[in-house]
């Protein structure tokens, strides 16, 4: 467990991030809380004065509730065509419509038909009828809605880091890839905290209005707007180029190599934007022009890009050219040149059950497929280039296979729950948990060499981008790699620091 | 005499009849009104009331009173026939101003509970848009017309107060925009039997100080009775009967007027000609004269056609005793007895004699409707 001196250190060192996830946080939390609001209030009003469609619309508002949020995330993704804020916020908008709609209608529909016969046959006309009688009588409810959607969306919003939104969830994301309580807590408190103080709010912009004015609410509504509104009267610098990377350590320090080096070369200013749950989201980001380079993997961008399987023994350069000239035939893609290191499945047993054992290479393990248990994600296990193949390849399968998200691995192979995990070949859990990988004598697994992966019309556009960004072609080796990741993870190194070092340490800066 | 009597009788009528046309106030041409259910509420109803008057719609429920009241401020529209008001058409004018000036009390009272007692009588003059100070001395002035004073009441709650003094509340809010209508929905039968008799009172009064129409439903034959000008009885969408108090009670159409106002005829009203003896012992013809002796006296004469002739007296025939009509009430014909020392009054129709009333009948015909209501009520 994280101690709170922990947590505290975390904070200090990271206040910098901290605040600017917070800020975005808020910001996605408002932006979406504010368009529910603006959707939902005058549809549930509309659905009073038209019983017909009040069943069905609450309907779908219930059905859009009942997706699993990270579907919902995914599928706006696909829907939008885009990562990063936009999705999330039309997520976590279509998320939070349900509560306050259906609130605005019972709340409505529940005041009291003497009372609105009242107002009636006084001579009000239904605008103000509304105005004066319904929604005050009515707000109670309609903030108890508007409540309970603010805290779906505030704990939901954790999960738009996945997507590239940023916010707090980046910290829990963090936190859950490298096993670190600490970064988990930063993540999860202040949401936590910030969902009270938000409840709070509207709490007292509820009591202060009881029946009286509407002026609270329309206080904190302008005051909404102008959060929403925030960063569009920013005046920082426009970055004119954006490097995408996914969720982990890795992507996230060569990207800010090629930060360094971009700027350090050329004009254009960079944006770091990591964080990307899945090879997919990435390469939606970078058709979608939110991000204009991130790294690919050879072995990815042929296997899940391109649905080819290279012949097992090709090698490293093969398997690049063919990655590239089909990305530039099927996507237009200019894919550049790649590093050294090999980042490729392999699979890791716990350094002295390997010499317990005398196993080396996968095919020894054969011996040990019903004692050795497998802790394997849900990517590997489902992947022709993973167990699948393996099975083939090898010709045997494990007795007992646990598949886990990959950040509670790890954890799973300290406690010994399993013995061997599939993991990549640079990452900085081989040096931390002393793993001995094992050799692939069969040659199943492809490279996976990382290339800056982008548009030729970016390269076009920008052809000063090709210089800086092939200057780690062929750099950085397994090891260099493994430690820079170690840095990270389990140095908490910020990732920035961490490409600056190695770019100085080979005189590239 | 009779016949001074009967002009004035005859003039009155006529000046009702010409002043009627003039103070109509709300009237229902061939009004009928059916449900979406097919179900008729209101069917061929005919109606004028006047300007001024307390009128009191009642009936048993689903009698389609409420209807008929409810489609005076077009909460219900009719599906046929016309509703005038001043003998303007009530579509003709703007729904909602309309509706400001006809006032509208509700049974469940029905406040508005997020605004103050002094917001809740301002609906109507807000909408008006009559001047803040305007709005704020009328909240004031209606407040104290009710006793409830402003500085106490005026930024109350609904909530805080009594049924009875929220009803209150209802009645000057419906009178806040100054309507020359009101119409009220059964507005007491939620209160307690104390608040409702203050309340019935309170209205009572205040129809009497500030002269507006009233409409006034209500199941409660009682309160009809306690506070309408006329009342209208109504049953299964139609008028039964229309007319005053004393008129229902002395004259009900039917049975059913009967049964539904119960047996609430006084005594005194009862006619004349039900209690006086027209055999009495102390009426004699011209022929008979004769064979009677100077006893008993009064003796009354006639002629053998029930002309009419005196009462004979030690001093000879005496003709100018008051007389009584066989139409009037016991309560009348009590005052012909003030103005003469007799115990027995000639009863009659123009000259002609009808009969005796004497002391001893009122006596005995009282003692009779005392023991019939006791035997009732066992």
């Amino acid at each position: 467990m994280a101690t709170l001196q922990e947590l505290w250190e975390l904070f200090s060192t990271r206040q910098g991030e901290f605040w600017q996830v917070m800020w975005q946080h808020v910001h996605m939390s408002v932006v979406a809380l504010l368009f529910a609001v603006l959707i939902a209030v005058p549809l549930g009003i509309i659905l009073t004065r038209k019983q017909k469609l009040a069943e069905p619309i609450i309907g779908v508002a219930a059905v859009l509730q009942t997706i699993p949020s990270l579907a919902l995330l995914g599928f706006m993704i696909l829907l939008l065509n885009q990562i990063g804020t936009l999705p999330a916020v039309v997520a976590l908008t279509a998320y939070a419509l349900l509560p306050i709609l259906r609130n605005t209608y019972t709340g409505i529909q529940g005041v009291d038909p003497s009372i609105q016969e009242a107002a009636v046959g006084m001579g009000m006309s239904s605008f103000r009828k509304l105005r004066k009688i319904e929604l005050p009588m009515a707000m109670p409810i309609i903030m108890a809605g508007v409540r309970t959607s603010m805290v779906l969306i505030v704990g939901t919003a954790t999960l738009a880091a996945l997507i590239s939104a940023g916010g707090l969830g980046d910290f829990i994301m963090t936190g859950i890839d490298r096993a670190n309580n600490a970064y988990i807590l930063l993540g999860a408190l202040p949401a936590a905290l910030l969902a009270l103080f938000f409840d709070f709010i509207l709490r007292m912009t509820e009591k202060r209005s009881q029946g009286k004015t509407l002026a609270p609410i329309l206080a904190v509504l302008g005051l909404s707007v102008a959060i929403a509104l925030a960063p569009l009267f920013s005046f920082a610098q426009q970055p004119q180029i954006t490097i995408g990377g996914k969720i982990t350590a890795e992507p996230e320090i060569i990207a800010n190599m090629y930060k360094h080096l971009i700027e350090e070369e050329t004009d254009l200013m960079v944006d770091v934007r990591t964080g990307m749950g899945s090879t997919d989201i990435a390469f939606n980001a970078l058709q979608s022009d939110d991000v204009d380079v991130y790294l690919e993997f050879t072995g990815t961008a042929l296997t899940t890009l391109l649905n080819q399987t290279p012949e097992p023994g090709t090698t490293e350069e093969e398997v690049y050219e063919q990655a590239r000239t089909g990305l530039m035939e099927e996507y237009d893609l200019a894919y550049l040149e790649p590093m050294a290191f090999n980042n490729t499945y392999a699979l890791a047993v716990r350094g002295e059950t390997a010499e317990e054992l005398g196993i080396e290479t996968i095919s020894d393990m054969e011996t040990y497929r019903d004692q050795l248990t497998a802790g394997f994600t849900f990517e590997f296990a489902d992947r022709e280039d993973g167990y699948i193949g393996l099975q083939d390849i090898y010709g045997f399968s494990f007795e007992n296979v646990e598949t886990m998200d990959s950040g509670l691995r790890t954890r799973a192979l300290t406690t010994e729950q399993v013995d061997f995990i599939d993991a990549f070949s640079t990452s900085a859990d081989i040096i931390e948990y002393d793993l001995a990988l094992m050799e692939d004598d069969e040659n199943l697994f492809p490279p996976y060499q990382g290339a800056p992966l982008m548009k030729q019309e970016t390269l076009e556009e920008y052809p000063e981008l090709e210089e800086p960004l092939n200057r780690l072609g062929g750099m950085i080796t397994d090891e260099e790699m493994q430690e820079m990741n170690y840095k990270v993870e389990y140095d908490d190194e910020d990732p920035y620091d961490v490409a600056e070092e190695y770019l100085q340490s080979v005189d590239l800066l | 005499m009779i016949r001074s009597a009967f002009l004035t009788l005859y003039a009155r009528q006529q000046a009702t009849m010409t002043k009627k046309g003039l103070d109509d106030m709300i009237s229902f041409h061939d009004i009928t009104k059916q449900f979406a259910d097919q179900s008729t509420a209101v069917e061929n109803f005919n109606l004028t009331i006047n300007k001024g008057e307390f009128f009191v719609l009642i009936g048993p429920s689903g009698c389609g009173k409420t209807t008929t009241l409810k489609m005076i401020n077009r909460l219900i529209e009719p599906t046929s026939g016309r509703i005038t008001i001043e003998d303007k058409n009530i579509t003709e004018w703007n729904r909602q101003e309309l509706r400001w000036n006809i006032g509208y009390v509700l049974q469940q009272i029905a406040l508005f509970p997020t605004m103050t007692i002094a917001e809740n009588i301002a609906v109507v003059p807000e909408m008006r848009k009559w001047k803040k100070a305007a709005v704020e001395e009328r909240v004031d002035e209606l407040l104290n017309m009710v006793g409830l004073d402003p500085d106490t009441y005026r930024n109350r709650r609904p909530s805080e107060l009594s049924g009875g003094q929220q009803q209150r509340i209802g009645v000057i809010r419906a009178l806040a925009g100054n309507p020359d209508i009101i119409l009220m929905d059964e507005p007491f039968s939620a209160l307690d039997p104390i608040s409702r008799e203050q309340l019935q009172k309170d209205i009572r009064q205040l129809q009497a100080d500030i002269k507006k129409t009233i409409v006034f439903v209500t199941h409660d034959i009682d309160e009809a009775m306690a506070i309408g000008d006329r009342i209208c009885l109504m049953k299964d969408g139609g008028i039964v009967q229309v007319g005053t108090r004393e008129e229902l009670v002395n004259e009900p159409a039917d049975d059913f007027v009967k049964n539904f106002i119960g047996d609430r005829r006084d005594p005194w009203d009862t006619r004349v000609k039900e209690v006086m003896n027209p055999n009495s012992h102390l009426l004699a013809s011209t022929q008979d004269i004769s064979d009677y002796p100077l006893y008993p006296a009064p003796l009354y004469i006639f002629k053998d056609d029930r002309t009419y002739v005196g009462r004979q007296a030690e001093e000879g025939i005496v003709s100018n005793d008051p007389a009584i009509h066989p139409e009037d009430t016991l309560k009348h014909a009590l005052k012909s007895f003030d103005n003469t020392e007799l115990e027995a009054l000639p009863v009659l129709t123009g000259s002609r004699i009808e009969g005796v009333l004497s002391y001893k009948d009122i006596v005995q015909f009282m003692k009779k409707s005392q023991l019939e209501q006791e035997g009732e009520l066992v």
